[in-house]
């Protein structure tokens, strides 16, 4: 029934669903924070995929190596620096704050993405 | 003068080999692909020791952890494609042209050696990557093999593009 009310997201929905619940079970007037959401990049072919992401504060950006060499994610400014992913392993970023947090792979210059919180 | 001499020969060498190695079967761009990278190894072995310069003595080490880490793959695949590689004109010319490059860079040091290497490395990547855009990703029959060309591809043009900024940054 929750599941019904959280899949109709309208107002109209909520009230018609909320009025066929028994009180106990009736949503909250509040909106529900989102739960964070954790986003991936893959590194293959020497390069980010994809090369720009969007997220909101408390989500994080996990990055997958699937190249047969390391390779980092290092944003400016300290930001945020996983130092070596070695073939096969990830690295997760939690973002706080706001910003757009440009990064490359210090190994390969050629290599660029951009981490947008918004 | 040694130093300029060396590259002209060696910009001369691997065009004409790889135009020789059109139609190559599987085995032998295995055999090419695992010498590409050797050669490639040693010089960056060499580097790693006797660069001046910090980012180029870090542009060896990369060489060398990306090189070894392709044919890793590599060998992991023909291993699994049961191909034996097969040793062939282009493969045998790129040893010989990689033996040179090693031992005249052995006879310079300091700037020198650095720019050097620098420039090899730069003339090198993009006749390997010639060689990969026109004969060894169209040869390749095996889907796989085809494949894997294809994923280091953008890493051989990364290494290229590393190359070139060194090389301008050292000229200054």
């Amino acid at each position: 029934m929750t599941r019904l009310t959280i899949a109709c997201g309208s107002l109209v929905c909520a009230v018609v669903a909320g009025a066929m619940l028994s009180s106990s079970m009736r949503p909250r007037a509040a909106a529900v924070p989102e739960a964070p959401v954790t986003h991936t990049v893959a590194i293959d072919g020497t390069q980010f995929q994809p090369a720009d992401v969007a997220i909101k504060p408390g989500d994080s950006v996990t990055w997958v190596n699937r190249d047969p060499f390391p390779h980092t994610a290092t944003a400016g400014a300290g930001a945020f620096d996983s130092k070596e992913i070695a073939p096969g392993a990830s690295w997760t970023f939690t973002a706080k704050a706001r910003g757009d947090l440009a990064y490359t792979c210090t190994l390969h210059p050629t290599m660029k993405g951009t981490v947008h919180v918004q | 003068m040694k130093l300029q001499v060396f590259v002209v020969a060696g910009s001369l060498f691997l065009p004409v080999s790889f135009a020789a190695a059109q139609g190559v079967n599987d085995a032998q761009i295995a055999s090419i692909v695992v010498t590409a990278n050797q050669v490639d190894i040693d010089a960056g072995n060499l580097a790693k020791s006797k660069a001046k310069n910090e980012e180029v003595k870090k542009f060896a080490q990369t060489m060398v952890t990306d090189h070894t880490g392709v044919n890793k793959s590599a060998t992991d695949l023909v291993t699994k494609l049961k191909v034996t590689p097969q040793d062939n004109e282009t493969s045998q010319s790129l040893k010989s042209g990689g033996e040179k490059n090693v031992a005249a860079l052995k006879g310079l040091k300091g700037a020198a050696f650095d720019k050097a290497y620098i420039d090899h490395e730069v003339a090198y990547h993009q006749q390997v990557l010639d060689a990969v855009d026109k004969t060894l990703i169209p040869s390749a029959s095996n889907a796989e093999l085809k494949a894997l060309l294809v994923k280091v591809r953008p890493a051989f043009v990364a290494h290229l593009e590393h190359a070139k900024t060194l090389q301008a940054s050292l000229g200054k």
